[in-house]
């Protein structure tokens, strides 16, 4: 009989299923962090804060809220001398000695409510001498600046990460590829700009929280809304001294992350004051105004871009320099400092590059990861270049980039080949949906209308040691119960996870079951929910752990049956053989295995398939040249294209249509796909037209959504498109690829690009207020 | 704004008087520690904040006649101080004979928000941003106010003194806006410039209403208010005046425009610079005032 | 600070809480009664995750007193579907792929029931307008808009 009976059964793999976690989310039945009831028992933490941008403490007196009742536990940074960071441990959970930012922990309380905790804060007496503040990354670098971490050099820091330590530098990654001083002569165009990113926020609508509860012996559990539960554990426990078994996370489905939970951002805190109070949880909320001061920001880019071609358009040369303001510790913002380093030709082949990433210390609020980790904020820039570029030689934008945009085997700006790639096709794609080259008519005379397109390219930015795991087990009735680490954050990861799962096992994708909530003490290892890495990375785990339990659902039945496993395939939950035709449903041998002929006992037992993925194959970059063999596991790339309209009147830009293109490999499940690409086009919108951490003298002036604008459902376009560009990844599941951050990635310069086609004016760097936008034109004299 | 917002309201005691007499009396017992509330969009921010640290929040949304929205052909319309903006948008009266003031509700906040939002709590907050303002002066409202010795009237042009200011003394309630009918052959027009499309408070508000009026030389009269641009909402007189002197053309409303603009005493702020504003307002009156002579013609 | 009672109907059953003044409407219903598909995400009324509806009409529960709700009747997501049936609007949700994180999900699919009710058949600007008090990260409101739609030619 021939395998191909089995091809009428469809592959859940490119099927729109339907979200697994999405009834549980519309009937208010989903549990998050803060839904989590701990009864009488629970303890309120609030936080004392550093008003000063950099300072020194020189007294905290905490008598006289410790006498306030009602207030159980006061802790400060002297109860916790231990570290903590991801790849620089250059933080105290506690501020000891020095405050950083406005907004760095001082001190903190447990109370039986809220208001006494917030009473006792303002009843806590710090002393501190004032020390001068580092607001900008240039003058961080200088020689002037004073130093914010003295103690650089002592840090703990991650191989690939070289700190200077002496000075605010906590990163310098550099490329030094071909020759770039003498290809600026061959060009016949060049373009030189300063760009300036300003810090914005994540903005998850749920905002920060964890639980902690310290048990008699020592053991702690956390419950925090997490993208990081593993990394929690490592992180908290290394800081705290103790044993990672003695700490459990315990992490829900996430409202919303954008890399804004990932690591340890306020966790650590709740467990540290839970120590004092045995045996109460202690449940520590950032309120949203505490979430604009203190939760990671996307750090502020001041960024030089270079750029020259020959006369026939092709890039020759790229020189940049990219200073972070990566905020008051860059436990973090070092590795974003390196991606942009090794990706600073953009999705482009360029001969000859010279790059300098500084990773810089600054009284800023605390640079994390965030959507796109580096790409959005060096792209700003480097997109708009691309097209000044092309002006200059007098090509078109999109002639331009198809021209040297990367294709299959092109050399990278590390010195490794592109991998098979969809760029060229992206760029076609967008180029043809938003009518590239016809200019349609505004809708009022006082309008203007102007197209725009920018590219990107982003790998997922990670140690080369980011390890998946997972576990499949087959409970009585033939269900599938799936147990990962990794997180679901909005992005759908569960509903992937499960279809892959069922593929990858051979059975339906209803009868797939997450192993949920996301528990460190039963849930297999997972790196982190970052980098865009789950649908790639975890999903190979998956495969590997289904396909483990499948050889041995097979090799039991092929026993029992006296047939090979090679004449057996497991279809719908039923394993058949293609010799014998026989059929057995899993649930009839999965717990209890299959009896043995004439009452001779049992074979088998209790399937249970186990597996993880490492991407062994990753390569380390020079230190000097940042050249390398394969520094990355790969690139997803992705174009996109918008029409907008300016206002004379009032500066005011409507975004018509938005246009996307990724290549994403393959598309697990393509509707889901497309729900990133719009929905990283409207976050990227978001920062182009509206957002900005307004900083002054270090202080947030807009720490609420008052005045930190994010965009509703009135400001995005009618006409929002998304294409999926399918180029298989060699080491992805089914060929897949990641998409979950790329999709902000070319947004601002596209709107950029588009404003300059209307109306013939650029900018610093975003946001294109309709304040900023209606004074340039005004300067510029296009308006009187 | 501080880090340590308060996670939940701060502590204070609700109070509820059964009639405007008691809630006088008990507001002018506690001056300074008691204040009146609605809707409370305002007020429990500002408590969050610790901008505002009342010690009882006395409601008044139940008292005599607070929840009316009367319309009377001869008299014009009363709005209880209690009637929310959604209710004011809804109101088949306000939509026929004053749809300005329905457009201006229309562009506050959500629809959430303007569940519990009102426009006399919109006027007592004495915001210059406050959008539903600009349509009650322009209809020359007229606040009716219970204090401890009885009623009083007061006109909404003499009511504010300057951001967050007004004649309040305390025991002051105001019970409701009233508006007298509107002109004959009316047509009125609200513009905001928010950041965001909807939504957002008004980084100008300008609002308009022109009508015949067969004294003045013009032969109309127009009325102008402008809202975000001043320590308190703005009338600008002068482009008032002008444009009743003058014929009404494109060119003597650019000119009416920029006399509002020189009016105003707008200030640099997070939402937007005083040169921006100024600019608005002219660009915005310009527009708002040919959109109403549009309907006028 | 004095305690009231408070008689409430919340999603068709009769409560009675005893509340501090200071309690908001939100609180209420997460803390004491433990409906938490209302979602605390501003306490300021400018997000519109913690919306319910308070007699028919929609508020930011984290904007009104609970000691205002004493006589009302209050409906929250968990009410939305009666007897395992969905409401339209939370079926065409999941079917329009309009839940991502699924945080702002209650606030929106009260705002839109709302608008439903009082608007059978709105138009997409009408749509927009009526949730622009619902900030989402995650989906950029396409599928939302959709979603709400889709509802409207189901019920």
């Amino acid at each position: 009989m021939e395998k191909a009976n089995t091809q009428n059964i469809p592959s859940p793999i490119g099927e729109n299923k339907q979200r697994i976690d999405a009834r549980d989310k519309v009937t208010g039945a989903a549990i998050y962090a803060d839904d989590f009831q701990f009864g009488n028992s629970l303890l309120h933490a609030r936080i004392k804060r550093s008003p000063h941008p950099h300072a020194l403490i020189k007294k905290i007196d905490t008598t006289k809220a410790r006498a306030l009742p009602g207030v159980k536990a006061i802790v400060t940074g002297e109860d916790f001398p231990g570290y903590i960071g991801l790849y620089l441990q250059d933080r105290f959970i506690f501020c000891r000695e020095r405050v950083r930012y406005v907004g760095d922990p001082v001190a903190g309380v447990a109370a039986i409510s809220e208001e006494i905790a917030q009473k006792a804060l303002d009843m806590i007496e710090v002393e501190c001498e004032i020390l001068e503040p580092v607001l900008d990354p240039e003058f961080g670098v200088s020689p002037k600046a004073p130093l914010i971490h003295p103690d650089l050099g002592q840090y703990v820091v991650a191989s690939f990460i070289l700190p200077k330590p002496g000075t605010n530098i906590s990163n310098h990654f550099k490329i030094r590829k071909g020759d770039v001083d003498s290809a600026w002569e061959k060009c016949a165009a060049i373009v030189e700009r300063k760009y300036r990113i300003p810090h914005i926020q994540h903005v998850p609508i749920e905002p920060h929280v964890a639980i902690a509860k310290v048990d008699e012996s020592g053991g702690v559990t956390l419950w925090g809304s997490s993208q990081s539960p593993f990394a929690q554990r490592n992180l908290i426990a290394q800081s705290m001294g103790i044993s990672q078994s003695d700490m459990r996370v315990i992490a829900p489905i996430v409202g919303g992350g954008f890399g804004s939970k990932a690591g340890v951002s306020m966790e650590a805190l709740a467990v540290a004051i839970a120590t004092k109070v045995k045996g109460r949880p202690v449940k520590l909320l950032l309120t949203r105004e505490e979430e604009f001061f203190t939760a990671f920001v996307r750090q502020g880019l001041v960024a030089y871009f270079k750029m020259g071609c020959d006369e026939k358009g092709r890039l020759l040369a790229v020189e940049n320099r990219f200073y972070w303001d990566a905020g008051a510790y860059t436990e973090y913002g070092v590795n974003i400092t390196r991606a942009s380093g090794y990706s600073s030709s953009g999705p482009y082949e360029v001969p000859n590059v010279k790059t300098d990433s500084y990773c810089v210390y600054t009284n800023h609020p605390v640079g994390g990861p965030m959507r796109g980790f580096g790409m959005p904020e060096m792209h700003a820039g480097l997109e708009q270049c691309i097209d000044e570029l092309a002006l200059q030689i007098g090509m078109d934008a999109v002639a331009f980039r198809k021209l040297n945009c990367l294709k299959t085997g092109s050399i990278l700006v590390t010195g490794s080949k592109m991998h098979p790639t969809g760029l060229p096709q992206c760029v076609e794609i967008v180029a043809e949906a938003i009518g590239w080259g016809k200019k349609s008519p505004p809708s009022a005379p006082h309008k203007r209308r102007g197209k725009g397109l920018a590219l990107m390219w982003k790998a997922p930015a990670m140690p080369p040691n980011a390890g998946s795991s997972a576990w499949v087990e087959l409970a009585e009735d033939g269900t599938l119960n799936v147990g990962v680490g990794g997180q679901e954050i909005g992005q759908g990861v569960f509903t992937v996870a499960a279809q892959m799962a069922a593929a990858a096992l051979g059975v339906p994708y209803e009868s797939v079951r997450i192993a949920t909530p996301i528990d460190t003490r039963y849930s297999p290892y997972e790196w982190q929910t970052v980098a865009s890495r789950l649908t790639w990375s975890m999903g190979n785990a998956i495969v590997r752990a289904a396909k483990d339990a499948r050889r041995q659902i097979l090799e039991v039945v092929a026993e029992a049956w006296e047939e090979t496993i090679e004449d057996l395939d497991i279809v719908n939950g039923v394993v058949i053989s293609f010799k014998s035709e026989k059929e057995i449903p899993l649930k009839n041998l999965v717990i209890y295995g299959l009896p043995k002929p004439g009452d001779q006992g049992w074979r088998g037992g209790p399937v249970i398939g186990r597996s993880n993925f490492m991407p062994t194959y990753v390569t380390g970059l020079d230190p000097e040249t940042g050249q390398g063999e394969r520094a990355v596991v790969h690139y997803t790339t992705g174009a996109q294209a918008v029409e907008l309209e300016v206002d004379l009147d009032t500066g005011r830009i409507e975004i018509l249509k938005g246009v996307s293109a990724f290549d994403v490999g393959k598309a697990i499940n393509p509707e889901m796909v497309k729900a990133q690409m719009e929905g990283g086009f409207v976050q990227g919108m978001s920062s182009a037209l509206f957002e900005i951490l307004q900083l002054k003298g270090g202080v947030v002036q807009n720490p609420s959504f008052v005045d930190y604008r994010i965009a509703t459902s009135a400001d995005i376009p009618k006409d929002l498109q998304a294409y999926i560009v399918e180029v298989a990844q060699d080491d992805g599941p089914w060929g897949a690829r990641g998409i979950g951050e790329h999709s902000m990635v070319p947004t601002i310069p596209a709107i950029a690009n588009a404003i300059y086609d209307a109306v013939g004016v650029r900018f610093e760097g975003p946001p294109f207020t309709a304040e900023k936008v209606y004074l340039a034109m005004q300067d510029a004299g296009l308006i009187e | 704004m501080t880090i340590n917002t308060h996670p939940t309201l701060p502590e204070f005691e609700y109070v509820r008087p059964e009639t405007l007499a008691e809630a006088s009396e008990f507001l002018t017992r506690y001056p300074g520690e008691a204040r009146p509330f609605l809707g409370g969009t305002d007020i429990f921010v500002r408590m969050r904040d610790g901008l505002i640290t009342p010690n009882f929040l006395v409601d008044v949304k139940k008292l005599d006649g607070t929840n009316d929205l009367r319309f009377e052909p001869q008299a014009g319309l009363t709005l209880g101080a209690a009637v929310n903006m959604n209710r004011v948008i809804a109101s088949r009266e306000v939509q026929a004979h004053y749809p300005l003031l329905a457009e201006a509700c229309r562009s506050v906040a959500s629809y959430q928000l303007r569940t519990r939002a009102t426009v006399v709590g919109n006027i007592c907050n004495a915001s210059p941003a406050g959008d539903t303002i600009g349509a009650c002066l322009v209809f020359n409202g007229v606040l009716h106010i219970h204090e401890v010795n009885g009623l009083r009237q007061e006109p909404l042009a003499e009511f504010f003194l300057g951001p967050g200011k007004t004649t309040l003394k305390p025991g002051d309630i105001v019970t409701a806006i009233h508006l007298p009918l509107p002109p004959k052959g009316c047509a009125g027009v609200y513009l905001k410039l928010g950041r965001n499309k909807l939504s957002d408070l008004s980084l100008v508000g300008v609002t308009a209403l022109g009508h015949p009026d067969p004294s003045l030389p013009s032969g109309y009269r127009f009325r102008l208010a402008l809202a975000s641009v001043a320590p308190v909402p703005l009338v600008p007189t002068q482009a008032e005046t002008y444009l009743a002197n003058q014929p009404i053309t494109p060119e003597t409303i650019r000119e009416a425009a920029h006399l509002a603009a020189e009016a105003c005493a707008p200030i640099d702020d997070l939402r937007g610079s005083a040169r921006y504003r100024k600019e608005m307002v002219r660009n915005l009156s310009a527009k708002a005032l040919s959109e109403v002579w549009e309907k006028l013609k | 600070m004095a305690f009231h009672k408070v008689n409430v109907t919340i999603n068709g059953e009769m409560e009675q809480v005893v509340v501090p003044s200071n309690m908001t409407l939100m609180r209420m219903l997460r803390e004491i009664l433990a409906f938490t598909g209302t979602k605390n995400g501003c306490s300021a009324g400018e997000c519109g995750a913690c919306t319910v509806l308070l007699n028919g009409e929609p508020v930011n529960s984290c904007m009104v007193l609970a000691v205002e709700c004493d006589g009302t009747e209050i409906i929250t997501v968990e009410g939305l579907a009666g007897d395992k049936q969905l409401d339209p609007i939370q079926e065409a949700m999941i079917q329009e792929g309009g839940v991502q994180c699924g945080f702002c999900t209650p606030g929106i699919l009260i705002s839109s029931y709302a608008l439903l009710k009082r608007n059978p058949n709105p138009s997409e600007d009408e749509i927009r307008e009526a949730l622009v008090g619902n900030l989402c990260r995650c989906t950029g409101y396409v599928r939302i808009i959709e979603s709400v739609k889709e509802a409207a030619k189901r019920s």
